[in-house]
């Protein structure tokens, strides 16, 4: 029986899974790594813990539940985390450890960037707000305030081109990735030459351009034997996991809209031109050629409610996080809508879309003397749920949205994604391990599975689906419209009360 | 309890315990400046707050002791009241002899009845808490009984003063790993858990070790670091080596022996095999072809 392997180098674990070529997961394992903060703003990992992780995993899968069932592996697909640059020398040896996404060390650089004309237009022609995240910003940064190891760098890799590099000795990028570097033309598909410039770098510090099918040669001898896998087993780049989630939700025409939520979230729609915002607030990643993803990402999602819980959370068994959200959701469930008037603002991290201000900051607002615990618990999810639909809201500006798939472990949990439905009045369908599966589906699309794209994502099966309740959207209305005057109004205290923050 | 001071050569009850060098009870009733010097000493000292509030430099960090608390100080840690005064209040102390303390663990002595296993995972403990002052307020009844073994002498006494001490240690331990991990945040106790290791590559660690350090059995250990790795944690413990091992090959200035003592590996042959199984490459092999690799 021929199966599809799948390969999700996500932000803290590697996920890998085995697909029948129904689409039927066989077996799936993970395994973690961990982010170091040496610094403030600095959030590195060890790309060579990553790759043995990997492989690791990977052969784990294979031996115990793979090859003993007599499956034949037809192809391995690759997504990752979004952002993230690694520095290598001409041997393929990583200098230092991997930038991920979340590493905010260039961001006076990105402040600087982002209101001059050039930031603009590069902003219009990469689809990728300049921020810190951005590799533009991170390239920069290092050649500004690491110049020795820019002078070494042969060239500039993601955590995907590394891995790749491992596993088969070539150098190549997929243009979804690319596209989310902020060094990528997404009109032309090309490298953008302004911002190769504002870099310091050639193209040839750069990986090949390729499309997200192309397979990057064999893998090595030893790695076929290590694994167990045939020459012939073909390698699919693939894209990222950002792009692949939207693809597994089914997500693929207009008048759909894709809502993620795990630590941190992202609301995404597909579509055949980029959206143009004059205020720079929404991505657009390119999957394969006029195929855009474009929408908004939150640094508070699932992260804001687990800092919740380990204040506040009574923690019966030890470390039993999990266990303690859940009795958190269900009090949570006795409280009216709205929370009697308690509102949260989740900006515990900063925030990115859509108000783009790393200075925001969190509150509680409307407290009176009745107010209980469990509101507070009730406001909290409602905080960062408001928070998600002042993205969609703000999406809606340019695409109508009629429907919505969730997905990712804090959206997922039915309490929310009805709330999701009641917030945003509008049904809501449930999908799971949607990265995953937009892999297999790319890889069966490649076998010639499903004639294209469209078709395979229609192949997605949603559950679960919850209707929108009117009467609670109304009042969540009047709540959300006093949310966003609030989020505006403070906008000057988020910056003073950040500095004092910084200095103390 | 009443004041009280026992003190090895002096004191005939510390006879039978040459390892107790002194063990007092003290209620100071006026504020005592220049009377707490700093100093270091080779015993461990443990101080137990009474009633009062002290203010103390340990280890040359502030801390501020209240009723309940237990301070311990490490042999080689300096020691001294804020401003060199002893403030008003009541406190027990004891001073003790111990044979060894160093990352391979603690040597209490021939007196002591833990086994080796749990004196090496008390040392690791003892020297990785970065809190010396615990909430202990348990410790006052058994120092309130090693108080009374010691004065009425009945029988058995020697064993039982020896077993309370035994005790104490146990208490302290499992202390500080409750304190230092909150139980409430299961990633950041197992990042502080992954510091140590990798500041330790060389030492072969055991579970019991490792669920010790973060405040754990065994087996809740191993079923949480599977649930969060997706590993055991002996095997997430080799996918650190391996990947130390990477780097130092790729720097090339070691030789291959070196590197598998430097990252935990029992010899060569172990490592090589270990490598060899995970990666499909022998170290030399690894190491050769990043060379060829150039472009």
């Amino acid at each position: 029986m021929d199966c599809i392997i799948t390969i999700e180098l996500g932000t803290n674990a590697v996920r890998i899974f085995a697909f029948d070529l129904h689409g039927n997961v066989i077996d799936t394992m993970k395994g973690s790594y961990p982010t170091f903060h040496t610094e403030p703003d600095y959030s590195e990992q060890d790309p060579e813990q990553m790759f043995i992780t990997m492989l690791y995993v990977l052969k784990n899968l294979l031996t115990e539940k793979i090859h003993p069932n007599n499956y034949q592996v037809v192809s391995i697909c690759f997504s990752s985390s979004m952002h993230s640059v690694l520095a290598i020398d001409d041997h393929g040896v990583p200098l230092g450890y991997a930038f991920t996404w979340a590493d905010n060390r260039g961001k006076l650089e990105a402040q600087e960037l982002r209101n001059s004309g050039l930031g603009k237009k590069l902003y219009q022609n990469t689809g990728t707000p300049i921020h810190p995240m951005s590799p533009l910003v991170k390239i920069t940064w290092m050649k500004n305030h690491d110049p020795e190891r820019f002078k070494k760098t042969y060239k500039f890799l993601s955590i995907k081109g590394y891995i790749i590099q491992q596993l088969t000795g070539e150098y190549f990028i997929d243009y979804s990735l690319a596209s989310a570097t902020g060094l990528l033309n997404i009109n032309t598909i090309q490298w953008e030459k302004d911002a190769l410039d504002y870099a310091g770098i050639s193209p040839d510090k750069l990986p090949d351009l390729v499309p997200i099918f192309y397979s990057p040669g064999k893998l090595r001898k030893e790695y076929q034997r290590l694994l167990g896998l045939d020459p012939a087993t073909k390698l699919i780049l693939g894209s990222s996991d950002g792009c692949m989630a939207t693809l597994g939700a089914g997500v693929w025409s207009e008048g759909k809209g894709t809502i993620t939520i795990e630590d941190s979230g992202a609301v995404r729609v597909v579509g055949k031109e980029i959206i143009k915002d004059e205020k720079q607030r929404f991505f657009n990643y390119l999957l394969t050629e006029n195929c855009y993803v474009s929408g908004g990402p939150t640094n508070n999602g699932g992260v804001v409610f687990e800092w919740f819980a380990k204040q506040f959370g009574d923690f019966k068994i030890p470390y039993e996080i999990e266990y303690t959200m859940e009795a958190l959701v269900n009090e949570a469930s006795n409280v009216v809508v709205g929370s009697d008037g308690l509102l949260f603002l989740p900006y515990l991290l900063g925030e990115r879309a859509p108000i783009w201000n790393a200075n925001a900051r969190g509150s509680y607002f409307g407290l009176n003397i009745k107010h209980e615990r469990q509101h507070f618990i009730r406001a909290t999810i409602e905080g960062i749920l408001y928070e998600i639909y002042s993205i969609g809201k703000t999406l809606e500006e340019h695409r109508s949205i009629k429907s919505l798939s969730v997905n990712g472990s804090f959206a997922s949990i039915p309490f929310c994604s009805q709330l999701i439905a009641d917030i945003f009045n509008k049904p809501v369908s449930v999908s799971s391990d949607t990265t995953s599966r937009g892999s297999f589906l790319m890889s069966a699309t490649d076998m010639g599975k499903y004639s294209n794209l469209e078709e395979a994502s229609r192949s997605v099966i949603l559950t679960d689906i919850y209707e929108p309740r009117v009467n609670d959207h109304k009042i969540y209305q009047k709540y959300f419209s006093i949310f966003e005057r609030v989020t505006a109004k403070l906008t000057d205290e988020f910056e003073d009360i950040a500095k004092l923050q910084q200095k103390h | 309890m009443n004041q009280f001071i026992l003190r090895q050569g002096s004191a005939r009850e510390l006879n039978a315990f040459p390892h107790i060098l002194e063990f007092a009870l003290k209620k100071n009733n006026s504020i005592q400046l220049n009377s707490l010097h700093p100093t270091t000493t080779e015993t461990i000292r443990i101080y137990f707050i009474l009633d009062g509030k002290f203010e103390w430099i340990i280890d040359r960090k502030n801390h501020i002791l209240y009723p309940g608390d237990l301070a311990i100080i490490l042999p080689g840690q300096t020691f001294s009241g804020e401003k060199d005064t002893l403030h008003i209040g009541s406190l027990i102390w004891i001073s003790l002899q111990v044979e060894k303390l160093d990352v391979r663990g603690i040597t209490l002595g021939q007196w002591s009845q833990l086994s080796q296993q749990e004196c090496q995972t008390i040392g690791k403990i003892l020297l990785h808490n970065n809190n010396p002052v615990l909430k202990l307020k348990d410790a006052l009844t058994l120092l309130q009984t090693l108080h009374k073994e010691l004065t009425t002498q009945e029988i058995g006494h020697t064993t039982r003063v020896n077993q309370l001490m035994d005790e104490l240690f146990i208490y302290i331990a499992r202390q500080s790993t409750h304190q230092n991990n909150s139980q409430r945040d299961f990633p950041q106790a197992f990042t502080k858990l992954e510091q140590t290791l990798r500041q330790n590559l060389g030492h072969h660690w055991t579970v019991e070790e490792m669920a010790a350090l973060i405040g754990l059995g065994t087996t809740t250990l191993t079923e949480k670091v599977k649930k969060y790795t997706g590993f055991s944690p002996l095997s997430y413990l080799i996918n650190i080596r391996i990947s130390e091992a990477i780097k130092l090959l790729n720097r090339k200035e070691e030789n291959v022996t070196d590197i598998a003592l430097l990252t935990g590996f029992y010899s060569s042959q172990h490592f090589s095999t270990t490598f060899k199984k995970l990666t499909g490459y022998t170290p030399s092999e690894f190491r050769k072809r990043n060379l060829n690799d150039k472009k």
